[in-house]
């Protein structure tokens, strides 16, 4: 600093650190940010685990499928409801997707086509607490029937 | 263009930092923590293969659901749903429970390795009223003492307390 001070004051603050900082924050949120859970419908109360391991931090499998069931049975997915007897159709529609995608995939990388009867996809199920097990089962079983082998049962880890 | 000395250059930061606090802001008010999700990953093999099996040894084979084949490694737990549906009774292998802690007893019972540890799998058939709640807690009992292969079947309905 010179010392010598004009007659008009000039006060400049340095706002360079501030900016620095506020750069680390956006930063930081960004980071945190979660767009990943798109397929976890917010109707859905799930219950309540203690033991039920944590899902992995990496990027969600692509190989998978959310099923999300509410309180009265109803699935839902990709915004709209299904009853049961579309949910049934849905279900078998997924498969068939599913199903043909994986014959491509190994189609491509030259290895033998998948066994008809298994698909690898994992099912991914949000059910409501207050779903009545009958429901769920009828979706299991026709997931089981459609070739679903991997399923995985989600639950909130701490009441919130 | 002639240049003096000592010729500072100002870059105007301040509009920069205006934009910088409203991203900030942006992610400060969209930041929502998700609540930490855990799950219970579980091969679920239909019925059917399990009667195949059985069927090798015994013929005539039933309905896949209506009876799970009896087996040594297998335990089969029946859930039991009160009328609004809560856990009821339940029952393992002919015993008669009532509640979590009495359920996870006599599961350490059955899992005591000086039992040989005959058991590796369960099957759970619940009542078709019972609720999801109810049940996670039941699934929550076994996967806490390292069973994992679990599966699923559905009890007659009417069949309750």
């Amino acid at each position: 600093m010179s010392g010598s001070v004009s007659s008009e004051i000039k006060a400049e603050p340095n706002l360079t650190p501030l900016l620095d900082v506020v750069f680390q924050l956006i930063t930081f949120f960004m980071l945190v940010i979660n767009f990943s859970n798109d397929n976890n419908d917010q109707r859905v109360r799930l219950p309540v685990a203690a033991s039920a391991s944590p899902t992995e931090s990496g990027p969600a499998d692509p190989d998978r499928l959310v099923l999300n069931i509410d309180s009265d049975g109803k699935l839902l997915m990709n915004g709209e409801a299904f009853d049961t007897e579309s949910a049934m159709k849905e279900i078998h529609l997924q498969a068939q997707l599913l199903r043909s995608s994986a014959d491509r995939a190994a189609k491509r990388k030259g290895l033998p086509k998948p066994d008809e009867n298994s698909l690898p996809t994992t099912v991914v199920i949000r059910c409501d607490k207050n779903t009545h097990y009958s429901q769920l089962y009828r979706l299991i079983t026709k997931c089981q029937s459609e070739g679903f082998r991997k399923f995985s049962l989600k639950a909130m880890n701490a009441e919130g | 263009m002639k240049k003096s000395k000592h010729q500072e250059v100002d870059i105007p930061v301040t509009p920069m930092l205006d934009m910088a606090f409203q991203l900030l802001t942006f992610f400060i008010l969209t930041y929502h923590p998700a609540p930490s999700e855990g799950q219970f990953g579980m091969n679920l093999l239909p019925a059917s293969p399990a009667i195949k099996m059985d069927a090798a040894k015994a013929p005539d084979t039933k309905t896949p659901n209506d009876s799970v084949p009896a087996s040594l490694r297998t335990i089969t737990t029946q859930l039991f749903a009160s009328p609004d549906g809560k856990l009821g009774k339940v029952m393992i292998e002919e015993n008669e429970l009532q509640g979590m802690d009495q359920l996870r007893a006599k599961l350490k019972e059955f899992l005591d390795p000086a039992q040989g540890d005959l058991f590796e799998q369960a099957v759970i058939q619940a009542d078709p009223n019972l609720k999801y709640e109810e049940l996670m807690k039941v699934i929550d009992v076994f996967s806490g003492l390292k069973i994992n292969k679990i599966s699923f079947a559905e009890l007659e309905a009417g069949v309750s307390l």
